[in-house]
């Protein structure tokens, strides 16, 4: 008899559903960018707000890739519903706990995905799961850098405007400073 | 309907049957008085669809409309509609006939090796 479920994908239902959970946590990140980059534009942080944008086009980015794994290999990838994104924080420096808080979750969602694949023995999904990962190193480095500026610089005075424009050095050289 | 010879019974119980048909790759579900063909990811949207039903909901709910659940398949000219006990034993055949198709698959990679035919 014809393996059926196999020939339709080799996805299983439970890695399946748990890439789906993953787009939907990419989508709400992205989410979740575009209201901090609103509310940055709003408080005239300007720089901070271009920052928050191209972090909301990189979650865009990574919930597709997960996206077109799915449809590639025959499985059913959900658009997700996206729902109670945050439009209001307390303070500039909340906004950056609220995005290192953000990258934290995603990377312990990707180390659960990974864990669940591993006891599967969904290899192919392991390894797809590998850049990701690496990924999550510098998504979870670049917002630790942005919320320590707040203790570098200070926000009195003028300070609140020098981390705003020191946002835009931080960068990530995966520890080649040689 | 296909012929027999490519009709394999996966599950049945007392209240319906599924089968699996090898010369169009779908799957056949037999309940309620009436037999439909449903593609692999159609039958799982079936099945997602009729877990989700929530019993206790109707259990308790005195509302007539709450005694039945009407259920529309995707894709399907059929339309189910399910007394509470109907729900009950249609997750059973559902839940049955996947255990059934998950099987095949566990002894089609232990078993079938194209290589080695």
């Amino acid at each position: 008899m014809k393996d059926l479920l196999r020939m339709r994908t080799s996805l299983s239902e439970e890695i399946e559903t748990l890439l789906n959970e993953q787009i939907k946590v990419e989508a709400h990140s992205s989410a979740t960018y575009l209201a901090m980059s609103s509310w940055c534009n709003r408080q005239g942080f300007d720089v901070s707000a271009d920052y928050f944008m191209k972090q909301s086009h990189e979650e865009r980015e990574h919930m597709l890739k997960l996206f077109n794994y799915v449809s590639d290999l025959g499985g059913h990838a959900i658009s997700p519903e996206v729902v109670n994104i945050p439009q209001e924080y307390d303070s500039f420096r909340d906004v950056f706990e609220k995005a290192l808080q953000q990258e934290i979750f995603v990377t312990q969602q990707f180390n659960r995905l990974a864990d669940h694949c591993m006891k599967a023995k969904d290899f192919v999904t392991f390894n797809f799961l590998q850049w990701f990962l690496q990924e999550q190193v510098e998504e979870e480095y670049v917002a630790r850098r942005a919320l320590e500026l707040f203790d570098v610089i200070g926000e009195e005075g003028t300070g609140r405007y020098e981390i705003d424009k020191a946002i835009r050095k931080i960068s990530y050289d995966n520890g080649g400073d040689e | 309907m296909p012929t027999p010879t490519n009709l394999h019974e996966l599950f049945r119980t007392a209240f319906g049957a599924v089968y699996q048909c090898n010369r169009y790759n779908c799957y056949f579900v037999e309940f309620a008085g009436g037999i439909s063909p449903f593609k692999v990811a159609d039958f799982l949207d079936l099945k997602q669809h009729v877990d989700a039903i929530n019993v206790a909901e109707m259990a308790k709910n005195p509302a007539r409309a709450a005694d039945v659940y009407v259920l529309m398949p995707n894709r399907s000219e059929r339309c189910f509609v399910l007394t509470l006990t109907e729900v009950l034993r249609f997750q059973e055949l559902l839940q049955g006939a996947k255990a059934m198709m998950a099987l095949n698959s566990i002894l089609h990679e232990c078993l079938y090796s194209p290589a080695y035919c």
